[in-house]
């Protein structure tokens, strides 16, 4: 019991650590710009984090700067407290992709690789976040089956992984392209909580990891770290002659089998507690009531692995690797070095008061067509400036006649409102200017109709103006809310209906025993 | 290991989906089309191919940056692969490090996997090592070239007077064997569209 709190304790202090990063990586870029006491640029979620939760704690440190130095990225590779740790999978993916070898990573994944030859595949178990959300999502598949929905139950082979890896880094060493980056659930997972964090966009990572649930709720349970991961693989491949393992104490098992079906590792922890797939985490000592199951601190025996000892080559191994730990430790030291270079030459508020303009290229014939939009995202009720402009790609030449344009407001349900009648405008400075107010939070079509080679052109933009909800998110929000209202509402229907036979069976018992008295 | 028919197509296509899918997500056939418009990359970086190979798509780079003008690329812009930085200057421009601490140009001394190779912070190694791409001055956008007056530009430059000059009306020249790509002319222009943008040169 206590073992699994521990392992969520960690899992969860994990999960925060990687959203406390990027929080202090934007406190470091806000403390940079100068901008920190700025009442206004500090207003929203952001600033209130960073001006109550962060900057009256880190400005009492004596070198904040070297803190915040000291700590950035992700878990796929993470400077903590000046210490490099990467996945080891990372390094190997940066091999077959780059085939060179960068020692300062190599060096930064040695430790995650010394805990592994230590303690197996303890990363998974322990640290992954992945873990923890497809556990967390395994725990909806008992919902779906009490309303009566059994969801798929499709096993895979544990073997999957291994070929998904070595395939996977050949397609990588082929195209030079990393591919484990843009799925493994982790890296995936702290970058979608880094985007969270500094606003950038995350619905391709959301879309990845959606996936992910969707199949292990709806087909197969734990189907992803236990078939397909690659980083599980790797890690398993190396804990295979790991040094702490769960062991059956076979003359105090009953033979009851808890441990299986609880298993986060599919595996059967009574016969292959000592295989590869086994990640210590400790679920199947918490439901063995005879306390049959122990971690044990030692070489596999041949009998849970099938395999002959290996005693005396081995026995120098843990040594060693502690030696290399405690050389590592001492060799790298956190980044130093403080040194000012004069005034900045210009910082966010002082010399840069714009707004950011946002651009929307097309092309029509043989011109290239620009409307840019100031500011970048109009703020609804107030005048927004659009300028076009047009550009023969062949002989360099501005479009100087006159066009038409108007401005539709689009709308999910139903025809486009016109905000802006079509109106002729010449051509000013070698634009086609136009000033446009955006009455509400939504998405417009500004269209620009020209007269290209003598045949008419028209040119629609799409432009948001405020924050305006995305159609397919409204859907995607829409259809998940009403599915899960259909499953708890079936749950519900499907608890009487099991009641009230019950009720009836019991009843009608008790009336057969009437008529028998 | 005993496999019949039907596991082993049900195995193959497990496998076969999560890579197509994993291959789709990283790009690997795009059509190198998009050339014209590669993605500005941070200072110090490898050539395109090489960078792309070598980031591990950590975000380190993109925690560094003190100015916050690195981001990630999209999946849906279509840039280039999805997770490696990017610079867009006319949200914020590389400013060398020049108002932080340090010796080195952050995103460079946090990089983990040697895709930016280290820059130290002196003109030299700047000059040398920095080519984040050239600016392009249109001059049927510029201001100072169409009857009016700016050098807005000129005065955002780290290196004016060397890697851009100016002329009569505050006419801004670049000198494309200087200008390191940092983009900080594009920020400051005044004019939208932009007169002044930084491009990737053509051989990187």
């Amino acid at each position: 019991m206590m073992l699994q709190i521990a392992r969520r304790m960690i899992q969860i202090s994990v999960i925060l650590l990687i959203v406390v990063i990027p929080w202090l990586c934007l406190y470091a870029h806000y403390r940079a710009a100068r901008v920190v006491d700025d009442e206004q640029l500090m207003a929203g979620m952001r600033g209130e984090v960073i001006t109550q939760a962060i900057h009256p704690y880190l400005d009492e440190l004596e070198h904040p700067e070297a803190f915040l130095d000291a700590n950035k990225g992700t878990v796929w590779s993470m400077r903590l407290a000046g210490y490099d740790i990467a996945d080891p999978l990372a390094a190997v993916e940066m091999l077959a992709a780059s085939k060179s070898i960068h020692w300062p990573l190599w060096l930064s994944v040695l430790v995650p690789v010394i805990l592994t030859l230590i303690l197996g595949k303890v990363f998974c178990s322990w640290i992954c976040p992945g873990y923890l959300l497809f556990e967390l999502a395994g725990k909806i598949r008992p919902l779906l089956k009490f309303a009566e929905i059994p969801p798929a139950e499709v096993k895979f082979s544990h073997k999957n992984k291994y070929i998904f890896l070595f395939v996977g880094l050949g397609i990588t060493a082929m195209f030079s392209l990393p591919l484990f980056a843009l799925i493994y659930p982790p890296a995936v997972i702290s970058r979608a909580l880094h985007a969270w964090v500094f606003g950038t966009a995350l619905t391709g990572m959301l879309v990845v990891l959606g996936t992910m649930l969707l199949v292990e709720i709806l087909i197969s349970p734990r189907w992803w770290c236990q078939t397909m991961c690659p980083g599980g693989a790797l890690y398993g491949l190396l804990g295979k002659k790991r040094l702490l393992r769960v062991k059956l104490k076979s003359s105090s098992c009953t033979g009851c089998q808890a441990c299986i079906p609880v298993c986060e590792a599919g595996i059967n922890p009574i016969t292959q507690s000592g295989s590869i797939e086994c990640d210590n985490c400790g679920v199947c000592l918490r439901h063995c009531d005879p306390a049959a199951l122990v971690f044990t601190i030692g070489l596999p025996t041949s009998k849970n692995t099938g395999q002959p000892q290996h005693n005396s080559k081995t026995s120098n191994r843990p040594a060693a690797a502690m030696l290399t730990l405690a050389f590592w430790l001492l060799w790298a030291t956190p980044v130093s070095g403080h040194h000012v270079l004069g005034l900045p030459h210009y910082s966010y508020k002082e010399n840069y008061p714009q707004r950011p303009t946002l651009e929307y290229p097309a092309t029509t014939g043989p011109y290239d067509v620009l409307l840019t939009s100031y500011p970048g995202t109009p703020t609804p009720g107030e005048p927004a400036n659009l300028a076009f402009y047009i550009k023969n790609r062949n002989t360099g030449k501005v479009f100087t006649d006159r066009v038409k344009i108007c401005v539709l407001q689009t709308s999910t349900f139903g025809d486009n409102v016109v905000i802006l009648p079509t109106t002729e405008r010449a051509s000013f400075d070698n634009e086609h200017k136009l000033q446009c107010t955006f009455p509400v939070d939504a998405e417009y079509i500004v269209e620009l109709t020209l007269v290209v080679e003598g045949k008419q052109e028209v040119i629609p933009f799409l432009l948001n103006a405020g924050e305006p909800t995305a159609t397919a998110s409204i859907v995607v929000a829409g259809v998940s809310t009403l599915l899960f209202c259909f499953v708890v509402v079936r749950a519900v229907q499907k608890k009487y209906q099991r009641r009230k036979l019950a009720a009836q069976s019991s009843s009608g018992g008790q009336q057969e025993l009437v008529v028998i008295g | 290991m005993s496999l019949n028919r039907r596991d082993f197509v049900k195995q193959s296509a497990a496998v076969g989906l999560t890579v197509a899918g994993t291959v789709y997500l990283s790009g690997v056939g795009e059509p190198a089309e998009a050339a014209c418009s590669k993605p500005l990359r941070p200072p110090g970086a490898l050539q395109e191919d090489d960078f792309t190979a070598t980031c591990i798509r950590c975000m380190r780079c993109i925690d560094a940056c003190p100015n916050k003008a690195l981001v990630p690329l999209q999946q849906a812009s279509r840039l280039g692969s999805p997770g490696t930085p990017t610079m867009q200057p006319r949200k914020a421009a590389c400013m060398l490090c020049m108002s932080v601490e340090g010796d080195y140009l952050k995103c460079t001394e946090a990089c983990p996997s040697g895709a930016l190779q280290l820059v130290k912070k002196d003109k030299e190694e700047v000059q040398e090592k920095v080519h984040i791409g050239i600016a392009e001055l249109d001059t049927d956008l510029c201001y100072s070239y169409n009857n009016w007056s700016c050098g807005a530009c000129y005065r955002a430059c780290p290196l004016a007077g060397e890697a851009m000059t100016i002329g009569l009306w505050e006419r801004p020249t670049v000198n494309p064997e200087v200008c390191v790509g940092c983009g900080c002319c594009e920020r400051s222009c005044i004019r939208y569209p932009h007169a002044i943008r930084v491009k990737q040169e053509a051989g990187a």
